[in-house]
């Protein structure tokens, strides 16, 4: 059990990573969240038929797949679009982080825009009329009246979303990015004690996302406080 | 940019032999997790503390670590003991099959317990009321009122899990089975072409989870049907 | 909004041009990070092992700094090709099949692979005088690292084995000690070294002789890199062929094995 004293170090920078990669995850998959559920409410038919097919598509295919596909293929991508602008360029390609974090955000994106989706088409249309009937413009609507309220319906489900993010980073380390998970196979390797090193892991997973689920509880106090009796 | 289209198509049927192995863990997976779950919420929504506690702990436990860690853990981590290896679990322990289905019935319990949960909690009241007024038991409204109605109020979700244990699949491969990313992952490495084998693999998998999803449907429809006009 | 969009955009255009412009003489090495003894990292967190020693030596020689990037065998050549790195130097083997996909340069180590068994089994995968013998691999579950040179020998040789593909050399070992495959096919100086020597191994043997079959070994293992580049591998050849002379190589293997690794030749 003392051997886990010597890779402490190790799996706190690897914790470190995990959050990095929540983080930068987590906000475009809110992005991703929103453009899809707009574009999935709007008229347009192109708009609506390209949102289907990403949430389909993300919401189907492994996330281990996704995570592989992207990998292997984003140096090939952006190179292939970068040369369209400039021929001169060898290469161009993102590290690994960042390849994952995008992987991952547009899958939990995917759920997000079916979230929010609902979350837009359950806010009370008497509530826009009654805005827009006070004057208030397209966009003072939308930030003040939509959005607060379609947070709130959507706030459920994309707690769940946050508590899926969490866990989908431990499979970044599949390519090779060097988070907790991918230190403890090192350890292992090193060590030969695959469940102490495995359970220091589930270990730090089981901390972060009870802290999500805290942060959630706080946040869906917050949203319904207009509701509270007194 | 080369995209070898051919290799994509004259993939996917190499996939199939994968195809089996996926499936098995699924349907398996799910039947095992399911009564798991009934067991789980069960014990979870009783008033007695000495069956709901376990139940709440198991539950956050499994909804709370990834997948991934979840299944080395019950593969590499519980072999590292001696005491394992020699009991009589290993039997099942010692095959790559089964401690996948073990991981992935367990997580399935855990999360299809709270499916339960909510599905229960979304009987409306009036309904069980109605029944009391009737002079029906606890437990005649438990097993004619609440349960068809979860099960109805829980379908959608239900179903989201399914597809959601179709995804997890994939991570048996990390532990040598030969499922559709487990093939994909080694023709990979024969062929040195991952763009194109794992993109045969994902349409695999897409045609699974529609499959899933009209199941699912059918499902909806047969439970809604009293509702329908 | 549109301010802050220009500096996210123009500091997203700057980076990409920094990559390509900071290629100065800055060589992305790839290896696998897990593969003791030959490149995998510390409690400390450094990168240490035959490979490592190798990579940077060459370096100092042909003048290039090197950057380190971690990745999982099985991708180690699709990576390479989708340029995630530059050469390769994780103790890759020189075969005729991954020659057509990429260059290798001359060999700073030998391949040669190896069945280890537990002693108990009394496995006869190879007859007395060093022949194969097919009969010894019924009802004999084998491990093996997929897309290694020991992978294709034993799909070659016995294509009915009962295989079991791992991602790591370490989850094998594991499992071998676990009871979960009967024997694994891999390199006998890391076994040597990690296993059995050491009282973990003290129930295993090697089981028949070392193999070194050309056709699925290669002549060794070398530095991979993407076709097209022979400038550069000129300059790694010729760092490679001055370590080998003035025995660099040797002092590097002296460091882990009692004995040198290299081809002698």
């Amino acid at each position: 059990m003392y051997v886990v004293v010597g890779w402490l170090d190790e799996f706190l920078w690897g914790a470190l990573v995990v959050l990095q990669i929540f983080m930068v995850g987590m906000t475009m998959a809110v992005i991703w969240g929103l453009l899809g559920a707009a574009a999935k409410l709007s008229k347009i038919p192109v708009f609506s038929v390209l949102a289907s097919v990403y949430t389909t598509v993300f919401r189907a295919v492994p996330e281990l797949l996704v995570l592989l596909i992207f990998y292997f293929g984003s140096a090939i991508t952006l190179t292939a679009i970068a040369k369209l602008i400039n021929p001169d360029i060898q290469f161009v390609d993102i590290p690994p982080f960042w390849a994952g974090s995008f992987a991952i955000s547009l899958i939990i994106g995917a759920y997000a825009a079916e979230t929010f989706r609902g979350a837009f088409q359950g806010v009370d249309p008497g509530q826009i009329k009654a805005a827009r009937s006070l004057g208030m413009s397209a966009t003072h609507t939308f930030f003040y009246v939509r959005l607060p309220q379609m947070w709130r319906l959507a706030l459920p489900g994309f707690g769940n979303h946050m508590l899926s993010m969490m866990k989908d980073t431990a499979l970044i380390s599949v390519i090779g990015v060097e988070e907790i998970l991918y230190t403890a196979e090192i350890a292992t390797s090193i060590t030969m004690q695959p469940f102490t090193m495995y359970m220091v892991v589930a270990i730090i997973y089981l901390v972060f996302t009870t802290v999500i689920m805290a942060i959630i509880q706080v946040l869906e106090k917050t949203a319904n406080r207009h509701l509270e009796s007194v | 940019m080369e995209f070898d289209f051919a290799l994509i198509v004259e993939s996917v049927p190499k996939m199939a032999t994968g195809i089996g192995i996926t499936l098995q863990l699924l349907v398996l997976a799910t039947i095992i997790g399911t009564a798991l779950a009934v067991c789980t919420v069960l014990m979870r929504i009783s008033k007695i503390p000495l069956l709901s506690w376990p139940a709440m702990v198991y539950i956050y436990i499994f909804r709370g670590t990834p997948m991934l860690v979840q299944i080395f853990l019950i593969y590499y981590g519980l072999s590292q003991f001696q005491a394992v290896r020699d009991s009589f679990f290993w039997i099942a322990l010692r095959d790559p099959f089964w401690c996948a289905i073990i991981a992935f019935s367990v997580n399935v319990g855990a999360y299809t317990a709270e499916i339960l949960r909510g599905g229960i909690q979304g009987v409306d009241e009036g309904q069980l009321r109605a029944a009391t007024a009737l002079g029906l038991s606890k437990s005649q409204r438990f097993i004619h009122i609440t349960t068809p109605i979860a099960i109805r109020l829980a379908l959608p979700a239900f179903g989201n899990e399914t597809v959601s244990l179709l995804k997890s699949t994939a991570l048996a491969s990390t532990i040598t089975m030969f499922d559709i990313t487990g093939v994909a992952r080694t023709i990979m490495a024969q062929t040195f072409a991952p763009y194109e084998i794992f993109i045969s693999a994902a349409i695999v998998y897409l045609f699974i989870a529609w499959f899933i999803q009209i199941g699912v449907a059918l499902a909806e429809r047969r439970f809604s049907r009293h509702m329908q006009r | 909004m549109t301010k802050f969009m220009n500096v996210v955009v123009s500091s997203i255009v700057l980076s990409f041009m920094m990559a390509s412009l900071a290629s100065a003489e800055t060589l992305r090495v790839g290896m696998e990070c897990t593969y003791h003894p030959f490149n995998y990292r510390d409690s400390s967190g450094k990168l240490q092992g035959y490979d490592v020693d190798v990579a940077k030596e060459v370096a100092v020689r042909i003048g290039a700094e090197l950057t380190f990037v971690c990745q999982k065998w099985d991708g180690m050549i699709p990576a390479l090709l989708a340029n995630k790195f530059d050469i390769v130097v994780a103790s890759m083997s020189i075969t005729n099949k991954r020659k057509k996909k990429i260059d290798f340069s001359y060999p700073y180590r030998v391949s040669i692979g190896q069945f280890i068994g537990p002693k108990s089994k009394n496995l006869k995968l190879f007859n007395a005088d060093g022949s194969l013998n097919l009969k010894g691999f019924n009802g004999v579950r084998i491990g093996i690292e997929r897309a290694t040179t020991y992978a294709n020998w034993i799909e070659a040789k016995v294509p009915d084995a009962d295989i079991a593909f791992y991602d790591s050399n370490e989850a094998m070992y594991l499992d071998l000690k676990a009871g979960r495959v009967d024997a694994i096919m891999t390199n006998p100086m890391k076994a040597f070294l990690r296993f059995l020597s050491k009282p973990d191994g003290a129930g295993y043997e090697v089981v028949g002789p070392q193999l070194a079959e050309e056709e699925y070994f290669g002549i060794g293992v070398g530095i991979g890199m993407r076709k097209g580049n022979d400038a550069l591998m000129a300059r790694l050849d010729k760092a490679l062929k001055s370590m080998t002379k003035d025995g660099s190589l040797e002092r590097f293997a002296k460091k882990i094995f009692p004995f040198t690794i290299h081809p002698l030749d």
